[in-house]
């Protein structure tokens, strides 16, 4: 098997930062629509990373091109081919970016916004597209079949969310230094990672059973080079430490500090950047020569 | 009829000598660790259980329906009326997306350059009445190249041979409907 190597960490960053300012803004339009006073703390802490993330995601993007970065005048035939994803993907992030810079700029008292109702759908349906194309980016590709699956927007819009919730709680707590009760939010939180175990495990199944290309990749995660990181960074820190240390919160049976969240917060980032790498360095070549696979 | 130019490799004349590789490589300024060219080894067990090795020459399969070409933002790589599949280095910005989208591993980034990179079937050998370095370089004749569109052409007449003669010819995963236009030839 032959792993890609066009795609490396510049790329991983790129999809997990876009994933967390697209989440985090999604989730304080949607909170700002149903209780704007209760959740201004987190409105505005979102506020603060939404498109500065986006930004620095666009800018990984930017230093990883060839010919692009030098002679940036190239950058504006990036929209001419409507089959590519990557146009879907410019068209999509420039939109975005310009709606959160708004939306943050709204919300931090800078200027007012008319019809604010509008631009906070307009920000949900943006920012879902931007989490889901960093997925859709990897999955049209068929020559890779590990990342050829429908699953993956569906695991990056649920992990973006869920970083996205993480970025905006860590700088909520520690720089806006609110302790304002946004429990509902919180709660989504721990449901997202919940969501977002049973969408790896179903991942894995699927690769565990898919084409032989698909099985290497998949234990290339499981008991490969990548397994370390996979079980200990994403599964453990990522995904399952965090998910019990809220829920057994939510159950009443933890208390947590500021600290602890925060911690616990990083984790859920530190896991969410690890998705995106692990999944980009699985990636292998289907077979070219099909006659002579050996499995 | 417009010219569409294609490849043959009658694989069972190859005996891994590599000097296609080392020709493009020479002809194309090619960087030190990438080829356009490759020659894998394939093992498989024939009918009776004996072992058999075939060396396997592949490059870019210049597709009529090419995922390099759908995927590229800039439409740097493009296909040409001739057939050849070709990346306008003036106009890639080098976001390497085409490379992995390649399902043959026909391309790799030019760190050099900044651009995308794979074979052109010796595009400007064409324009002076040359066949493509590896073909003429190949001490085997497996690389027969030309207009598949032109029934006197060498290429034409070996398919045909090849047809009548009920020997095995194939392309590479045409399952991923990318209309690949490399020739395989095998016993």
């Amino acid at each position: 098997m032959i792993h890609q190597e066009a795609f490396e960490w510049y790329i991983a960053v790129y999809l997990f930062l876009a994933g967390v300012g697209a989440g985090s803004m999604v989730v304080a339009a949607v909170a700002d629509m149903y209780d704007r006073e209760k959740y201004i703390s987190f409105i505005k802490a979102a506020s603060f990373i939404g498109m500065p993330l986006v930004s620095l995601g666009i800018f990984f993007l930017y230093i990883d091109l060839g010919q692009g970065m030098w002679k940036p005048w190239l950058l504006i035939f990036l929209f001419v081919n409507p089959t590519s994803a990557i146009a879907w993907g410019t068209g999509i992030l420039t939109i975005f970016t310009i709606l959160s810079g708004i939306y943050a700029a709204h919300n931090l008292g800078y200027i007012k916004v008319g019809c604010k109702r509008c631009l906070c759908w307009a920000l949900i349906v943006t920012g879902i597209c931007t989490a889901g194309y960093t997925a859709v980016l990897l999955g049209v590709l068929k020559a890779i079949p590990f990342w050829h699956q429908t699953s993956l927007p569906i695991l990056f819009i649920i992990s973006a969310t869920s970083t996205g919730i993480s970025g905006a709680m860590i700088v909520k707590m520690t720089i806006l230094k609110s302790d304002a009760n946004i429990k509902p939010i919180e709660t989504a939180h721990l449901y997202l990672l919940v969501l977002e175990i049973i969408a790896l495990i179903g991942i894995v199944l699927i690769a565990l059973q898919g084409v032989p290309e698909m099985q290497y990749s998949i234990k290339q995660l499981l008991v490969g080079d990548s397994a370390f990181a996979f079980w200990v960074f994403l599964v453990l820190a990522g995904l399952i430490i965090p998910a019990i240390a809220f829920g057994m919160h939510e159950a009443g049976k933890l208390h947590l500090n500021v600290k602890s969240v925060v911690a616990l917060e990083a984790l859920v980032l530190v896991g969410g950047y690890f998705l995106r790498h692990l999944i980009i360095h699985a990636g292998v070549y289907t077979q070219k020569f099909t006659e002579y696979i050996v499995r | 009829m417009n010219k569409k130019y294609a490849m043959a490799y009658v694989v069972d004349r190859c005996i891994d000598c590599k000097a296609c590789m080392v020709a493009c490589k020479a002809e194309w300024e090619v960087p030190e660790d990438h080829f356009r060219t490759h020659i894998d080894q394939g093992m498989k067990e024939d009918f009776h259980g004996k072992t058999r090795m075939d060396f396997l020459p592949s490059q870019c399969n210049h597709c009529d329906d090419a995922p390099c070409v759908t995927v590229c933002p800039t439409k740097a790589s493009h296909k040409r009326d001739d057939g050849i599949v070709y990346v306008n280095r003036n106009r890639c910005v080098g976001c390497k997306y085409c490379i992995p989208s390649c399902p043959y591993e026909a391309r790799f980034f030019n760190h050099d350059l900044g651009v995308a990179e794979k074979c052109t079937f010796c595009l400007p050998r064409l324009a002076e009445g040359l066949e493509p370095a590896c073909a003429t370089t190949c001490p085997g004749n497996v690389r027969v190249f030309g207009d598949i569109n032109d029934p006197t052409s060498e290429i034409s007449m070996v398919l045909r041979e090849a047809k009548n003669n009920r020997l095995k010819i194939y392309k590479l995963r045409e399952d991923l409907g990318t209309k690949p236009n490399i020739y395989y030839i095998q016993n």
